[in-house]
């Protein structure tokens, strides 16, 4: 049962594993979603755990002064804050608590729109399925073995923790003069040339010059002055800056 | 290791999505992973249970400990699954035993409390690196990820432990409510001093069982984020996809060169003359099954339906004549023939030819009667006053390139007009004088200017007319239009005067319009 089916000759291989989820638009724009896993949202929810433990320490603390009005007043602090905290945040920030706000995540619909109050109430309403029988043991469970990594609550309100996109910054390219490729490059291809310029500071001089010796025969360069012949396509390639 | 055999997509990501590879990839082989975890594993708790029954706690802690020479399995398999290989779960385990040799002690001793644990692993495992060589390497790993390495094991130690607890309050859920059962906190406690040794185990015995869920995605992180940093440190990607341009790029050159060859013109006949290789020549003839007999077969199946389709039809047709009047000549009885001499006799040949003019009359009418009858619907086909066609009559463009060129917006003294302006306003002064010229041409010289005309084919038509003087002051005036009102650039001063003059040379000296 463990052995997997050999495959048919020209049988299509299986799509090779990637961490992206692609939406695609209406108007056939593909979307690519990064969801994020247990890990980042475990921070995260401790983040958030530890930020409502110090309001509410705060303010019963506060509150433990007014007797049995602020014994009441504590009453309704503490459901304000353990069911409304993560709702309030998701929506009116962006899909972003705290603590997602830290790790670099955020909240939304599976098809990528922001999230609305239906789905953040299903979501964290459904918390406390996840936290069953004791601390989360089924939303990890579900979490690690879903696709999405989604837990039980993102199932229900269909929504989709993901990455946020940072800003890029703007990468520093080896100087060399710009020229013309001798054979035309996919997109994909003058990608990698622009990323084996962008990223030659983090590589060994080894190891740069035995990526471009790859491509030393096609460009009718000596082996040597590869390199420099990669980084003036990129160069080129990038355009005047 | 081939990099282009790999089944995950080999991209470098930030380190959290690394770890979400990892779990990616323990769900691909979440089954084989979790069967040989199990299989391994729990017979060795088990053991470790009846030897030291005593102690429940030092067999948790035991079995915690030898967590690394368990890890070495996982970690076998998923690099195997990386790149399409993925091992039998029979294979699996018979390459556990060799697994182990390569620093074991190490693993279990002093390298036993590293947080970076499963970061480090395929360094020993899959490099096989030791020494001064295993450090240098481990150094430049961690220069970038060793946060996220230990925080994948802090994380993975909560989790144990809230996984552990979750199972027992799922196992204290399910126990049913007829057993009475007197918990709380006391007897709890007591429980570890008296005789309730097995519940010890039982509770222990969870967190084998947690370990099967958790520990393949544990080593599967630490695996992805080695992928991770190694894809970084050595651009794999982009090797991938240079070697993928490579093959693409010489990949034409072979077939250019087969190409060539088949063109060559001077191949030797001589080769082809020799060549018995052909389709049709018997071949395999000491076989059972030959290429005769296997042509043989493939033609009565191809004879057969469904790629032949023969059908008999049967209908009726006229039989063969000529031998059915033969014979009816012969029997033709004496009276017939009587017959036929007295109608071919003369006196009929009247009534004949009545009849024929008879016929055709009818014939005749029939078709006259068929015309007036449908006399109507014939005048709308057939439209004998053609309609007269309307005379195209181009109406004068207003405007050619925005410019107006109708005779009533120009100023009376065209040349005048031009010296005011040109000192403040060359633009103006330029384009007033195209624009006379243009309605001049148009009106004067009735060369039909269409609004979509360019400059360009307006002289070509004025150089239709052979007038060379019109001609050269058009070129002339065309050029610098062109210069101030695409170029922005400023005539010569001195044109001024050589144009005016043009004008009024061309078109008189009042120049009027």
């Amino acid at each position: 049962m463990l052995e997997t089916p050999a495959l048919q000759r020209n049988a299509t291989l299986p799509a090779p594993l990637d961490t992206r989820y692609q939406v695609e638009t209406p108007e056939g724009i593909d979307l690519p979603l990064r969801p994020a896993g247990l890990m980042p949202r475990a921070i995260a929810f401790t983040i958030d755990l530890g930020i409502r433990g110090l309001v509410l320490g705060f303010f019963f603390l506060v509150l433990a002064f007014f007797g049995e009005l602020g014994l009441g007043l504590g009453s309704i602090l503490l459901f304000v804050v353990s069911w409304w905290y993560m709702v309030l945040f998701e929506v009116l920030n962006q899909g972003r608590s705290p603590g997602k706000q830290i790790m670099g995540l955020r909240v939304v619909q599976d098809d990528g729109r922001p999230i609305g109050w239906s789905a953040s109430l299903i979501r964290n309403l459904l918390r406390f399925v996840d936290m069953l029988p004791f601390g989360y043991t089924f939303g990890a469970i579900c979490c690690l073995q879903h696709p999405a990594f989604k837990r039980l609550g993102d199932l229900a309100a269909g929504t989709l923790v993901v990455y946020r996109e940072q800003p890029v910054k703007r990468p520093a390219l080896p100087m060399a003069s710009p020229t013309r490729t001798p054979f035309t490059l996919t997109l994909q291809e003058q990608r990698a040339v622009l990323g084996f310029a962008e990223r030659q500071a983090e590589l060994s001089q080894a190891r740069v010059d035995e990526l471009a010796a790859i491509l030393a025969v096609p460009l009718n360069v000596q082996v040597p002055n590869a390199t420099a012949e990669l980084n003036g396509i990129a160069r080129g390639l990038l355009g005047p800056t | 290791m081939r990099l282009s055999d790999a089944t995950v997509v080999i991209r470098p990501r930030t380190t959290w999505e690394a770890m979400d590879l990892g779990v990616l990839m323990s769900q691909q082989h979440r089954r084989l992973l979790m069967t040989s975890w199990a299989i391994i594993t729990l017979p060795a708790y088990l053991l470790l249970t009846l030897l030291l029954w005593d102690s429940p706690s030092l067999v948790v802690m035991l079995f915690w400990w030898l967590k690394p020479a368990f890890d070495r399995l996982p970690l076998y398999i998923l690099s195997k699954a990386l790149f399409g290989e993925t091992p039998t779960l029979r294979q699996a385990l018979r390459q556990w035993p060799a697994l182990l040799k390569p620093q074991l002690l190490a693993s279990l001793t002093w390298r036993r409390l590293s947080l970076s644990r499963s970061f480090l692993m395929p360094v020993v495992q899959l490099e096989g690196l030791a020494g001064e060589a295993r450090q240098q390497r481990i150094r430049v790993l961690l220069q970038r990820n060793r946060g996220a390495s230990q925080w994948l094991t802090i994380i993975g130690m909560h989790l144990e432990t809230a996984l552990w607890f979750g199972l027992m309050a799922l196992f204290y859920l399910f126990v049913p409510q007829q057993v009475e059962l007197q918990w709380d906190w006391e007897t709890l406690v007591s429980a570890a001093e008296h005789d309730w040794l097995w519940f010890e185990h039982l509770v222990n015995f969870l967190y084998p069982l947690l370990l099967i869920l958790w520990e393949p995605v544990y080593v599967a992180c630490g695996f992805s984020l080695y992928l991770n940093r190694r894809t970084i440190l050595e651009a794999w990607d982009i090797e991938l996809v240079f070697r993928r341009l490579r093959q693409r790029l010489s990949g034409v050159a072979p077939v250019l060169l087969l190409l060539a060859l088949v063109m060559l013109p001077l191949a030797p006949p001589a080769f082809a003359a020799e060549d018995n290789n052909a389709p049709d020549s018997p071949r395999l003839l000491n076989q059972p099954l030959t290429s005769e007999a296997a042509r043989d077969g493939i033609e009565a199946i191809l004879d057969a339906p469904p790629f032949k389709n023969p059908e008999t039809v049967t209908r009726y047709r006229f039989g063969e004549e000529t031998a059915e009047s033969a014979d009816e000549t012969e029997a033709k009885p004496n009276w017939l023939k009587a017959l036929f001499k007295w109608l071919g006799s003369q006196r009929f040949d009247i009534a004949a030819a009545l009849i024929q003019i008879a016929l055709w009359a009818c014939l005749i009418g029939a078709i006259v009667w068929l015309a007036w009858h449908y006399r109507e619907r014939l005048k709308a086909l057939v439209n004998r006053r053609p309609t007269p066609r309307l005379p195209i009559e181009r109406a004068a463009p207003a405007r050619m390139f925005g410019l107006d060129i109708r005779e009533e917006s120009l100023p009376t003294d065209i040349a005048a007009s031009v010296e005011q302006l040109w000192a403040t306003q060359p633009r103006e002064a330029l384009g007033l004088l195209y624009r006379a010229l243009l309605s001049r041409l148009y009106h004067d010289f009735k060369i039909p200017l269409k609004p979509s005309d360019t400059e360009g084919q307006v002289l070509q038509r004025v150089e239709q007319l052979k007038q060379d003087n019109l001609l050269g002051f058009s070129k002339v005036l065309t050029l610098h239009w062109q210069n101030i009102a695409y170029g922005h650039r400023p005539p010569p001063t001195h044109l001024q005067q050589e144009l005016c003059d043009g004008w009024r040379g061309l078109f008189g000296p009042g120049a009027s319009r």
